[in-house]
């Protein structure tokens, strides 16, 4: 087994892979949290 | 070249004093959004996939995490990388099959020992939050000390009475953070170390990997076996097959069922969302092993560069090693950057501790002194012993951190304690939600059997040439199948009388 070649994979994808899901997180978070505030203020439905 | 050189200057030290403000100032402004106690704990059980995302992976990935981490690349290198793909794996399989967390998210419990009063009784969840206190409080006991080694490294603080001091800075920070909580300031919180700390970790590595040099990364430096760098069961990387075995337990019940891992789940807005937010986090819970493993591969070649560095982690008085990491990124990244990785480290540790703190007290409170008084505590008493409690604990870490020493290395230390609580709670909620015939012998018994566990912080298990039924790894691995055992041989025994609990249907 090539240990070198699998952990070069390894680490491009997790850097990569990473990286597109921080830019996805990052924008879709705000909007999540303009919503959240909004759930936290409207009239609670528990006692 | 001098040990404890560093680029930080005046410059960084006011960016974490600015940076360690802002948690502060969204406790208080969104403090009126907090009306119940289910807006304390879950946030209202209103997050949605994206931030719920960002919130797991700014919970889970500590200062801690970073430096347990950056740790075993320092000592294993490219061999620890193993662990990141195993845990990778289990996170996705959560997430695909939503094993455990779907359905304590369809329960509406709020804590994992609220679980085990509702299938087996409020005996069963005193016992279990006594056990879960212990687990969790001896699992966050080396926090500050790693923490305050961070910052030592970082800032090239380098006298002897160091530790002591930022330990004891970093804990009153932390007291006083933690009592402004509630979950919808660590939400907020959470996203902004996911933002800060994510972009610091890609650029932090692009100066890593560019003062190394690609090709010198993958090449073993010249005073460790080229086969155990690289490969995670060969002879000499400090792992092995039981070690890979232990590790696919570990990881798997942690990511299901760690305290403030699941309580992500729980205060997701759907089911199914919960069951996304682990698919997707798989990618971030790879990034969080796999780089600070990384930065802390990139300090071994470096330090491997200079004999004078090399001196310095080597001998009777040598560094300890989870020292590797700071000391160059000390040296590497630029000044101002360099304030920017410290202070989203530092505001990721407070978060951390912020999360911790509460859960652990909260058990304390909720699930131990609350049952054994039948309910008898009013909202002014729980407060109260929630924040001794916190107190307590606060100075617990204090003294046991400047007291123990990780017996073979961090991340170890993190994964043998966390397996007290992990290894009974695994067992008691996957059978009580799976299986009809688990009784509360048999979740008793498997509890109990977690206390196992503490063996493995043991001075035996330190050294080279220890028995493999003595090693950390084995004793783990062992308290994980005696856990269950227990659980099996207890319901089968001595099953529940009556007939079977609304739970598991």
């Amino acid at each position: 087994m090539n240990w070198v070649l699998l952990w070069k994979i390894v680490l491009l994808f997790t850097l990569f892979g990473y990286f597109f899901l921080v830019c996805i997180v990052t924008f879709g978070g705000i909007g999540n949290i303009i919503e959240m505030l909004k759930d936290l203020s409207a009239p609670s439905e528990e006692p | 070249m001098d040990v404890f050189a560093t680029n930080f200057k005046t410059v960084d030290w006011v960016i974490v004093s600015i940076y360690i403000c802002i948690p502060l100032v969204i406790g208080i402004i969104v403090r009126k959004y907090v009306r119940q106690l289910s807006d304390f704990i879950v946030a209202g059980r209103s997050l949605r996939l994206f931030i719920a995302i960002a919130t797991l992976t700014g919970t889970e990935l500590g200062l801690v995490t970073v430096m347990y981490n950056s740790e075993l690349g320092f000592k294993h290198g490219f061999s620890a990388f193993h662990i990141g793909i195993i845990e990778t794996v289990c996170i996705l399989a959560i997430g695909i099959t939503g094993f455990i967390v779907y359905k304590l998210r369809q329960l509406r419990v709020m804590t994992i020992p609220e679980f085990y009063e509702m299938r087996f009784g409020r005996n069963v969840r005193i016992i279990g939050g006594i056990l879960l206190s212990l687990g969790g409080i001896l699992n966050m006991g080396l926090f500050l000390q790693a923490g305050a080694r961070f910052m030592m490294g970082v800032t090239g603080y380098s006298n002897p009475a160091g530790l002591k001091l930022f330990m004891s800075v970093m804990l009153i920070m932390v007291l006083i953070y933690t009592v402004l909580g509630g979950m919808v300031s660590v939400v907020l919180n959470d996203f902004l170390q996911f933002v800060v700390l994510s972009i610091g970790m890609l650029v932090g590595s692009y100066f890593a990997i560019q003062k190394i040099g690609w090709s010198n990364l993958f090449t073993a430096p010249e005073t460790v076996s080229s086969a155990s760098w690289f490969n995670p069961v060969a002879e000499g990387s400090g792992f092995g097959m039981i070690y890979v075995l232990f590790m696919v337990v570990l990881t798997f019940s942690a990511g299901a069922l760690w305290q403030s891992g699941t309580l992500r789940a729980l205060s997701a807005k759907t089911p199914k969302v919960a069951k996304q937010l682990y698919a997707w986090s798989s990618v971030s819970y790879l990034a969080r092993r796999v780089i600070p493993m990384l930065w802390g591969i990139c300090a071994f070649v470096f330090v491997s560069q200079s004999p004078k560095l090399l001196s310095a982690f080597q001998g009777p008085d040598a560094l300890n090693s989870q020292f590797g990491m700071p000391i160059f990124i000390a040296k590497v990244l630029p000044s101002g950057f360099l304030g920017l990785i410290a202070a989203g480290m530092f505001a990721a540790f407070m978060s951390t501790h912020d999360s911790y703190l509460l859960s652990w007290s909260s058990v304390i409170t909720q699930d131990i002194i609350a049952p054994l008084k039948k309910g008898h505590l009013s909202d002014k008493q729980r407060l109260l012993i929630t924040r001794i409690s916190i107190v307590t604990i606060g100075l617990f870490l204090l003294i046991w951190g400047l007291w123990f020493e990780a017996p073979v290395s961090l991340w170890n230390y993190m994964a043998v304690t966390g397996t007290i609580y992990l290894a009974g709670a695994f067992t008691v909620v996957a059978a009580g939600l799976y299986w009809k015939k688990a009784s509360k012998t048999g979740a008793t018994l498997a509890l109990f059997a977690g206390l196992l566990a503490i063996l493995g912080i043991g001075p035996w298990t330190q050294g080279e040439n220890i028995p493999f039924y003595l090693s950390d790894k084995f004793i783990g691995l062992m308290t994980f199948v005696i856990a269950i055992l227990g659980m099996i041989v207890g319901s089968l025994l001595f099953p529940d009388k009556g007939t079977q609990q609304e739970v598991t249907q």
